[in-house]
């Protein structure tokens, strides 16, 4: 086996038997070309191989596949993996260190060096046939509050990386990192510098974002403004929190944004995956930029301009008394959290939450992991104004898959999950199935078309990452996780 | 260059991480564990944070005595809740039994400026008016009674809890009818319910399952009217509910 690395025509055009990047591609469509499996055979489909990480900690990450070797992370871990037996070749370890150890998303990939963000914002870069450390930069002050969970976006000789941190009122921002020397190269802050007066601090850079190389533009969501769930000490839109930002990656300088939830009072980051989509739209052929949103809204942008194609809901949403002329949600004064609480939908945890959706181009469906969902939200004065500042407490919730029509925001159909939430990601292929898990523990494979269940297998605990899949000597499998076991599904015979 | 200033600097850290643990009492031990196993969801406090409840109010931390109570929950998880088990060493375990009863004690000191929710805080209704929504709009009467169910019910929960129960009573029981292909009928309480299977406690309280594609069923869920409620609430109606159901002591 010949190590080719990563190169950027390998992450602009991934072959089939790689996944060499968080999102697949640079797109965040989560979307395979393959086809040999398929929705007659799929019943078939069985465990090829199972890789135990041995900790207690729920695999969140999207599993990385260069060369044959899978890369997967949990906090503080990461292994790489034969993807044809699930066999371990290494394993690394962080040191002992003091960060929030809240979750990984998985390592990015540069050439042959591998970028993992540990829990007390550090940046490493590992070498990936051995895993030994080449260098080890400091992000961000974990001291302070913050720490990181996710997977770098690679661009050219750009390793983005993004913050995380609600506990404390932090700025939020993106640094560009060079791959070779670990320099930084640019910062682009998502809101002003802590203390300064009624201003918001937050937006923190929690997710991977997606990249348009022929308009040379980088699209990241960003975080909640802080603090959290009072908004009166920080009056106005709270620039650039619950942001969906278009950045050049050479620059970091800011092209353009368009805000999800101005002056946000219930937690809900705008950090779910900007979906790039060229297709037509109301008859024009259009470069779009599509996201569900954990407040519950569906948006179509123009992603060259920012310019709202289409804003609307996905499931129930009572917080808004509208939407503006730019297409943004305008906040209801009186779903503020308040003394006496707020019933809100949908809840903290939101309509969807950080786990990717899947867009297929044939049917032209958005597939999303919802949660229609209710909580009650509290803030008073004793709750102060850093931080948290308030409480708030899930009332009921369920879990659904909605497929989206992107032209209407029509749902197409709706396939019901189980009680409270299922939290996993979603992935298409070409040959008309999705992969995705519901609130149970089971991995499902439905049909696109109209959701019905093909197959199903139980994985002892819900999915609380997202599906991928490859192709090795003419097999394909698909990758998926439970607690921490990775679980690798194929056709039988093909050994 | 760089990997060896990131060795120094580790050792360092090492270092000072273990002078520090000389020095401090199991409650700031536990408060280290605390912060990065706990705090994200019960915040960095233990007075509730994303998703996680507020442990400075909990009955369960109220009747643990030397984690008696904590341990277990800590230990197993609380899956049906979201909270995943927890591998902690013995010692480690005790120092985060330890910082939330330290937590709980400083929280209950901040009498008049308690952050979270009070009982207080919850009595801006009327009750009236709510029990006038009781009888009509939201139809509560038709399962629920003042001097039936209900009656005393504001002498076995208060504030925030009876809101919860009276906005969504979780773990409320099901009632399940499975139909077999005989045409043998049985009846229990719903134990297990997914797509593919549904299981029941039976009369004599045996588990049994059955896939649901060989079976016929039918599910009784009260609590599901509580669910169709909340698209139809109005904050005031909540409120005034609570002003009305805290009357029934």
């Amino acid at each position: 086996m010949f190590a080719q690395g990563v190169d950027s025509g390998i992450l602009s055009n991934p072959p089939a038997d790689s996944w060499p990047a968080y999102h697949g591609d640079y797109s965040g469509q989560r979307h395979s070309r393959l086809t040999q499996i398929n929705a007659e055979n799929v019943g078939q489909l069985g465990l090829a191989w199972a890789f135990q990480t041995g900790q207690q900690q729920q695999i969140k990450c999207s599993p990385l596949l260069v060369d044959g070797v899978l890369y997967i992370t949990v906090t503080d871990n990461v292994w790489a993996v034969d993807a044809r037996s699930g066999h371990q070749l290494w394993h690394y370890a962080y040191p002992p260190n003091k960060g929030f150890k809240i979750g990984s998303r998985g390592v990015s990939m540069y050439k042959d060096w591998l970028y993992f963000m540990t829990p007390d914002a550090h940046l490493i870069c590992l070498n990936a046939s051995d895993g030994t450390v080449r260098w080890d930069v400091v992000v961000a002050d974990s001291a302070k509050g913050y720490w990181t969970t996710m997977s770098p976006l690679i661009v050219r000789n750009h390793v983005i990386v993004g913050v995380s941190g609600d506990f404390d009122n932090l700025t939020g921002f993106l640094k560009s990192i060079d791959p070779e020397t670990g320099k930084t190269q640019w910062r682009w802050d998502s809101t002003p510098p802590a203390g300064t007066p009624d201003a918001t601090t937050g937006g923190m850079t929690w997710m991977t974002g997606t990249y348009d190389p022929a308009l040379n533009l980088i699209y990241w969501g960003t975080g909640n403004p802080t603090p959290v769930l009072n908004g009166k000490a920080r009056p106005g839109d709270d620039l650039y929190s619950c942001s969906i930002v278009a950045l050049n990656p050479d620059t970091g300088k800011l092209s353009w944004s368009f805000q999800p939830s101005p002056h946000d009072t219930h937690d809900w980051d705008a950090v779910e995956t900007p979906v790039l989509v060229d297709a037509d739209f109301k008859g024009k052929p259009r470069k779009m930029l599509m996201q569900t949103s954990r407040n519950g809204y569906f948006f179509v942008l123009d992603r060259t301009t920012g310019e709202s194609l289409l804003t609307t809901t996905f499931g129930p949403v009572n917080w808004s008394s509208g939407v503006d002329k730019k297409g943004q949600p305008i906040p209801n004064p009186a779903k503020e959290p308040a003394p006496d609480g707020r019933l809100i939908a949908p809840d903290e945890g939101g309509l969807t939450n950080y786990r990717s959706p899947s867009f297929d181009a044939k049917t032209g469906l958005f597939i999303v992991d919802a949660h229609p969902s209710y909580g009650i939200y509290f803030a008073k004065p004793a709750d102060g104004s850093f931080g948290w500042a308030g409480a708030d407490y899930g009332v009921w919730g369920k879990a659904v898959l909605d497929a989206i029509d992107y032209r209407t925001g029509e749902i197409r159909w709706a396939h019901e999950l189980g009680p409270n939430g299922a939290g996993a990601g979603v992935l298409t292929t070409d040959s008309g199935l999705i992969f995705t898990g519901d609130a149970q523990g089971n991995v499902l494979a439905l049909r696109t078309s109209d959701g019905k269940t093909l197959w199903h297998s139980g994985a002892g605990s819900p999915m609380q990452s997202s599906p991928i899949t490859y192709e090795l000597d003419g097999r394909q499998y698909v990758v998926t996780s439970a607690g921490g076991i990775l679980f690798s599904w194929a056709l039988p015979g093909r050994e | 260059m760089v990997a060896s200033v990131f060795m120094r600097e580790c050792f360092i850290t090492l270092l000072a991480t273990a002078s520090f643990a000389l020095a401090q009492t199991p409650a700031e031990r536990g408060g280290a564990v605390f912060l990065q196993q706990c705090a994200f969801c019960h915040g960095r406090d233990a007075a509730g944070g994303e998703e996680g409840p507020d442990l400075t109010r909990s009955k369960l931390v109220a009747a643990d005595a030397g984690g008696d109570k904590i341990a277990p929950v800590v230990r197993e998880g609380r899956p049906e809740k979201g909270m995943p088990r927890f591998v902690l060493s013995e010692a480690d375990m005790t120092a985060v039994v330890a910082f939330i009863h330290d937590q709980k004690t400083k929280a209950e000191a901040q009498v008049g400026k308690r952050r979270g929710v009070e009982v207080a805080d919850l009595q801006t209704g009327n009750v009236e008016a709510g029990k006038a929504y009781f009888n009509g709009a939201g139809k509560c009467a038709s399962c629920h009674s003042p001097t039936g169910d209900l009656a005393g019910v504001a002498k076995r929960f208060e504030g925030l809890k009876l809101e919860e129960r009276m906005l969504y009573p979780k773990g409320a029981k099901a009632k399940v009818t499975v139909t077999l292909a005989s045409g043998e009928s049985i009846a229990g309480e719903l134990a297990y319910h997914d797509e593919f299977t549904i299981g029941m406690r039976d009369s004599a309280h045996h588990y049994r399952s059955w896939p649901t594609s060989k079976v016929r069923f039918s599910i009784d869920a009260p609590a599901d009217a509580h669910a169709d409620l909340l698209a139809r609430y109005t904050d005031d109606d909540i409120h005034n509910l609570m002003a009305y159901l805290q009357t029934l002591r």
